[in-house]
């Protein structure tokens, strides 16, 4: 018997044709297995800080540092949520940035931009399908994150020998923990959007992730020097990235020594919140928009 | 030899209509003032050296690559106005099959069919099945061999049940068994009227194939005709002399003799069809026998050729 293939109806709406792309795009991330390492690399990072940092609070030194109990506290279970956002925000961007720069990169690398662009409606509903889907998976390593984050705290805490006590877990801490998740997930855009225009720039994952990558290495050595120069050049780290993700990362309820994020805070006034947000939304949309206009105007060749 | 261009006055069932269709990529006119028509049930071969623009012109039909000038149609609508209606009538491999390689052959099918919508499982089987795939369609696509990974991009060409197939090289990579089993999958998918565009270097498949072909170099189309015609431009007649000059002096100037080399011993001149007799009477009028008359079975290998220059690595 022959089945004749009855394409949907091209009178469809715009959301209904997306939900089908994005599906596809679902679809090949849960079946890559580079999807489940990045997780697993995330996982592995969370548990291995906490037991470091467990071992180092168990050290009897002759003259123990400042932070030592600072330490101590960041094992504690109400440290566990931002402890492991903080650890999202660094490690988990740097994944974030390979996950997103490979999903589109590697289009061009395999080939298959040719393939899979003919078989969408639009360059836009292929690119807007790709960011959702690459998004939705980097919510789940997050949520993967919170969630080992948490059960490490359980455990560093029963092996510490410190008390299990919940009372921490007022409204007010929870909401402050679900602002702080999406905090988390707003500084990483930036890295992550980057990460994708220069994955389309370059027609490869490996730009996108180099790129992605090295600012957000390269750019706070870069800003230390801009702050010991002085003058108005100690005000450019302002309107960078780094000066304002550690903004945001501080208003995590960390213990002394940590609120600029993982790594510890910078001696450096930061920027307001305020700045921060618009500064960040800035690069996100500017990134953004350069992606979709160079992706809709270039051509697709071999 | 000289452009050909010749089409049929029959404008009904075109599903494809280039106009004046021109590329430019900086300096380089990829492609120059192309006009192409393809018909349902037609098997169009669309030849041309490495560079010539055969996959830029493919690129523009299928909007990856946007034309500088000129224009699109697709069943009978302008392509930039009915972009996706059309492409979803349009199954093509471009240039090479391209799959993800961590996925299977059947995930592969199955992401395309959830991309375009309304395509069901059954059909995914029946399309792996028409190209000989179904049983291996659970390996993952990155340790297919090149036959097999042929074979997986013409099923995701009849996915959607195309009208119109663009097919680059699909012979590519295939042993001979599979390569048959192509050359017969195309006319039968011609006879379900679908169009076939092929674009292939293989002229010996295309021959056996198509039975209209274009040819194209430097981006401008130097012959587009029905093969028979294409093939009969390319006669060639080889002629053994005593007096070879004179010979060649007496048939140069003959408006239909098209070309005229020596070849050893022999003079080898393109003509029409059929033309021994007379070139035998115009030679023996001037007192000049041939000792042997040989007509040249000609080849679309020879047509090319001669019309793209590359007979001498050109």
């Amino acid at each position: 018997m022959v089945t004749k293939a009855t394409p949907a109806d091209h009178t469809e709406t715009l959301y209904s044709g997306l939900g089908r792309i994005i599906n596809a795009e679902i679809f090949k991330l849960r079946k890559r297995p580079m999807t489940r390492i990045l997780l697993v690399i995330l996982a592995g990072i969370i548990i291995i800080v906490n037991l470091l940092l467990l071992a180092i609070s168990k050290v009897t030194l002759p003259s123990p540092g400042e932070q030592i109990g600072s330490i101590q506290n960041l094992l504690g279970l109400p440290a566990a949520i931002p402890f492991a956002l903080s650890l999202v925000s660094s490690f988990g961007s740097v994944l974030a940035v390979i996950l997103i720069a490979s999903s589109a990169g590697n289009e061009y690398n395999w080939r298959t931009i040719r393939t899979f662009i003919v078989s969408c409606e639009s360059r836009f509903k292929f690119l807007t399908a790709k960011l959702i889907s690459a998004g939705v998976f980097i919510l789940i390593g997050m949520i993967c994150g919170v969630a080992i984050g948490f059960i490490m705290s359980l455990i560093t805490t029963a092996i510490g020998g410190y008390a299990f006590d919940f009372s921490f877990a007022t409204g007010s801490y929870l909401w402050a923990q679900f602002l702080q998740f999406w905090r988390t997930l707003y500084v990483m855009l930036p890295f992550i959007l980057l990460g994708f225009l220069m994955s389309i720039v370059g027609r490869s994952a490996m730009p996108g992730i180099a790129t992605g990558i090295g600012v957000f290495f390269l750019e706070s050595i870069i800003t230390t020097f801009m702050r010991l120069a002085g003058g108005w050049i100690a005000r450019i780290p302002d309107y960078l990235l780094t000066a304002n993700v550690n903004a945001l990362n501080a208003l995590a309820d960390l213990p002394r020594g940590f609120q600029g994020g993982f790594g510890g805070s910078s001696t450096q006034a930061l920027p307001s919140p305020a700045h921060a947000y618009i500064t960040l939304g800035i690069y996100s949309l500017v990134f953004l928009a350069l992606g979709f206009y160079i992706f809709r105007k270039r051509d697709i060749t071999g | 030899m000289a452009e050909i261009i010749s089409r049929p006055d029959n404008q009904d069932n075109v599903v494809l209509r280039t106009v004046n269709l021109c590329k430019n990529f900086g300096k380089l006119e990829a492609v120059k003032n192309l006009n192409l028509e393809l018909r349902r049930g037609e098997v169009f071969g669309f030849l041309g050296p490495n560079g010539a623009g055969k996959s830029t012109t493919v690129g523009m039909i299928l909007g990856l690559i946007q034309p500088t000038s000129g224009s699109i149609e697709l069943f009978g609508k302008k392509q930039e106005s009915s972009r996706w209606s059309a492409l979803r009538r349009i199954g093509a491999i471009i240039e090479e099959p391209a799959f993800y390689p961590y996925l299977s052959g059947w995930d592969n099918l199955n992401v395309l069919a959830k991309s375009i919508g309304g395509i069901s499982e059954n059909r995914i089987a029946e399309v792996l099945e028409r190209v000989n795939l179904l049983d291996r369609a659970k390996d993952a696509y990155g340790r297919y061999s090149m036959g097999m990974k042929q074979r997986l991009g013409i099923a995701s060409t009849l996915l959607r049940d195309p009208e119109l197939i663009i097919l680059d090289e699909p012979t590519n990579g295939l042993d001979p068994a599979g390569t048959r089993e192509i050359r017969d999958l195309i006319p039968r998918l011609a006879h379900e009227r679908r169009a076939i565009l092929l674009c292939s270097h293989l002229l010996h498949e295309v021959e056996l194939t198509c039975n209209r072909v274009a040819i194209i170099k430097q981006g401008t189309v130097i012959a587009d005709a029905p093969l028979k015609e294409l093939l009969s431009q390319g006669n060639q007649l080889q002629i053994r002399v005593d007096r070879m000059e004179e010979t060649a002096e007496i048939l140069k100037v003959l408006p239909w003799v098209t070309s005229l080399k020596k070849e050893g011993d022999y003079l080898v001149i393109g003509v029409p069809p059929n033309s021994g007799s007379s070139i035998n009477r115009i030679l023996a009028e001037k007192g000049i026998f041939a000792s042997e008359l040989i007509q040249r079975t000609s080849s679309l290998e020879n047509v090319f050729l001669q019309l793209t220059g590359e007979e001498n690595g050109n």
